[in-house]
């Protein structure tokens, strides 16, 4: 099976390979495996939390090509869109970008998996504070 | 579920071990690994007894006990004799004699090249996946690392090596085949996340290997 040009430039030059300080409270981790082919892939955001935007992405991924860049893709995507707009991402929008076969469209499910991962870590940083003090009362 | 015929030389009716009770020739080998040895279908047995019984099985089916005898009969002394050694094999160790029983009854095992990441094991195979990469780049500061993480592995295993040694027993004292079934689907998960910790294992001794070369 060839991989398309797309897949290819991703896969040569990653965007955002990296990792950024998990126990930043302004950065959200996602942590997901594929059952099919044992792929572990992990993307991180930054947010601003005044603006809820994202200003960084980075990711690590251990798979195939595919899953390489479908991540690499994500982060990119990422990049610029507040919280709720990536929360809109669909791995469609993936596949479609990166023209992948239908035996690879669950590399592209990972990483909408590890993008909703990432922003519920977020998500739950940010809840802390505003609920422990419920939690007391 | 026991395998009767009707002896071949003589006719006696029922016989369902390896010699006829009657005339004592040698039977068709019932392939069964357990009927084999005339034991229950149980989950926990004793090495002991299990070696003590093989070698015993062994001597009496030899073939060179049955160069004066019939062709039927040394066929079936061949047969019994390659029979005995793989059931002996896969019920002398727990890891295959239990994916024999799940076999037996229906289950189907996973992949031996399993890649499901159990999820509580995300973080360490993330962890492990970055180790074996620096390896590759010539990082030898991980080393020490990926032993910690290999005798970890190995700690698990033998925690589930302990689990299943006791759901065996639960397995062998349940009352009926339903009852068995479901302690049977506890052990088939356990042995795929076994498997899966196991090629883990192997990865980290085949890059170290491979390093050593």
């Amino acid at each position: 099976m060839a991989y398309s040009e797309k897949v290819l430039d991703h896969y040569n030059h990653p965007r955002n390979v990296g990792s950024l300080d998990k126990k930043d409270p302004s950065v959200g981790t996602g942590l997901v495996g594929a059952p099919e082919c044992g792929d572990v892939m992990k993307l991180q955001i930054k947010v601003n939390p005044d603006t809820g935007i994202i200003e960084d992405a980075r990711f690590k991924t251990f798979g195939c090509g595919s899953a390489i860049a479908s991540s690499s893709l994500a982060t990119e995507m990422l990049k610029g869109k507040t919280v709720d707009e990536a929360l809109q991402i669909k791995n469609t929008e993936i596949v479609n970008e990166l023209s992948l076969p239908p035996v690879k469209i669950h590399c592209s499910v990972l990483a909408e998996d590890a993008i909703k991962a990432a922003i519920t870590d977020y998500k739950a940083k940010m809840e802390v504070p505003s609920v422990s003090p419920l939690q007391t009362a | 579920m026991s395998t009767e015929h009707n002896c071949w030389q003589c006719g006696t009716p029922d016989v369902a071990s390896l010699f006829c009770r009657y005339c004592n020739s040698l039977q068709a080998p019932i392939p069964n690994y357990y009927e084999f040895f005339g034991l229950n279908c149980q989950l926990a047995l004793n090495p002991d007894h299990l070696q003590k019984q093989f070698y015993q099985l062994s001597r009496l089916l030899h073939p060179d006990r049955y160069t004066r005898r019939s062709e039927q009969e040394k066929h079936y002394s061949l047969q019994a004799s390659s029979i005995l050694n793989d059931a002996y094999r896969v019920l002398r160790d727990p890891i295959r004699r239990s994916e024999y029983v799940l076999n037996q009854a229906g289950f189907e095992i996973g992949d031996p090249r399993n890649k499901e990441v159990p999820p509580e094991l995300l973080e360490e195979v993330f962890e492990l996946n970055m180790a074996l990469d620096e390896l590759r780049m010539g990082d030898t500061e991980v080393l020490p690392q990926l032993d910690e993480m290999r005798q970890h592995f190995l700690d698990m295993m033998a925690e589930m090596d302990g689990e299943l040694e006791s759901q065996f027993l639960t397995h062998d004292a349940q009352p009926d085949d339903e009852a068995r079934r479901k302690v049977l689907t506890g052990i088939r998960a356990i042995l795929n996340r076994r498997r899966y910790i196991r090629n883990l294992v192997d990865e980290v001794d085949k890059q170290l290997t491979a390093r050593n070369a």
